[in-house]
């Protein structure tokens, strides 16, 4: 079990490395497009005001939710190479 | 300078194609003609060997492995170790070794009947350090000349891995161009900028301390 653990801490240590760099990344990509459509609308209100509602919309969205995939699609590979390996 | 830099670009690709070699899996059609079991004490070639069965003793020091003899397609010998991978590196998550050495000593056929099976392994076999492929399953074809499946998995993996490592490489040189070449090309101005204001002093200083030899 000992290994098993050891899978476990070194997977989960590496896909919150890439969870982290993947949200940061995506909020800012997200930042910058709602930058650019003020910036071609000219509104509504101030800038960073709409920029803000903009992240809080972002952060409540399904999109953001989707970034856990980087949690659950090893998870299912993991599953399904177990079962390909040695039960197929 | 320029070997060097070829040198080391070489090298790195090298290990990088040698890795996905030893890691990914292969097949090969091959007549089973013995199975035996063997004990093992890895020692310089301890990193071409899997630790312990899942859930025996990890810090045992010496093991039995199974083996697989075979005769491949073209008449040469190939012998394959068959040992768990359990949850370690490569991650093929094979617990199953006692049941795949039992359907390959129930393959086992002679040069005059023979019975030829597909083997999926990973790894190489190299005599100077006593090193073998790892089995992963064994199924039977119908002759030397059956045809291999698809390696849609490596496909897949070298594709999946080839696409982030682009991903990543073009977000970063889009990050370098907007954002360290400016502050580089900056940091060069205002250096230039202060030789030229160096050069200056040092020209002034310089016409002055000639006007005072001259005595003025």
């Amino acid at each position: 079990m000992a290994a098993l653990a050891r899978m476990l801490f070194i997977g989960f240590i590496v896909l919150t490395i890439i969870y982290i760099c993947l949200s940061f990344y995506s909020r800012a990509v997200r930042r910058g497009k709602l930058e650019a459509e003020w910036d071609e609308a000219r509104g509504p209100g101030d800038r960073e005001s709409f920029v803000r509602a903009g992240l809080a919309e972002y952060d409540g969205s399904l999109r953001r939710k989707l970034i856990l995939g980087v949690y659950v699609i090893p998870s299912i590979a993991v599953g399904l190479l177990i079962y390909f390996t040695n039960f197929a | 300078m320029f070997y060097v830099k070829c040198g080391f670009i070489i090298t790195f690709w090298l290990l990088i194609a040698s890795f996905f070699h030893y890691t990914l899996p292969q097949v090969d059609i091959a007549r089973v003609t013995d199975t035996y079991e063997k004990r093992i004490d890895p020692g310089e070639n301890r990193l071409f060997w899997a630790q312990a069965d899942a859930g025996s003793d990890p810090n045992a020091l010496s093991r039995d492995v199974f083996f697989i003899q075979t005769r491949r397609a073209d008449g040469t010998v190939m012998v394959y170790r068959n040992e768990d991978t359990g949850w370690g590196w490569p991650p093929y998550f094979k617990f199953d070794t006692s049941n795949l050495q039992a359907e390959a000593a129930d393959a086992k056929s002679t040069a005059a009947s023979p019975q030829y099976m597909a083997i999926r392994h990973y790894g190489w076999r190299n005599e100077f350090f006593s090193i073998f492929p790892n089995a992963i399953s064994v199924w039977p074809v119908d002759g030397p000349e059956a045809s291999k499946p698809l390696p849609w998995l490596n496909v897949l993996i070298l594709t999946i891995l080839a696409a982030i490592c682009y991903g990543i490489w073009v977000r970063w040189r889009r990050f370098r161009e907007k954002r360290i070449d400016p502050k580089l090309e900056e940091m060069q101005d205002s250096w230039e900028a202060t030789e030229d204001s160096l050069a200056e002093k040092r020209s002034r200083l310089r016409r002055w301390w000639a006007a005072k030899r001259r005595g003025y």
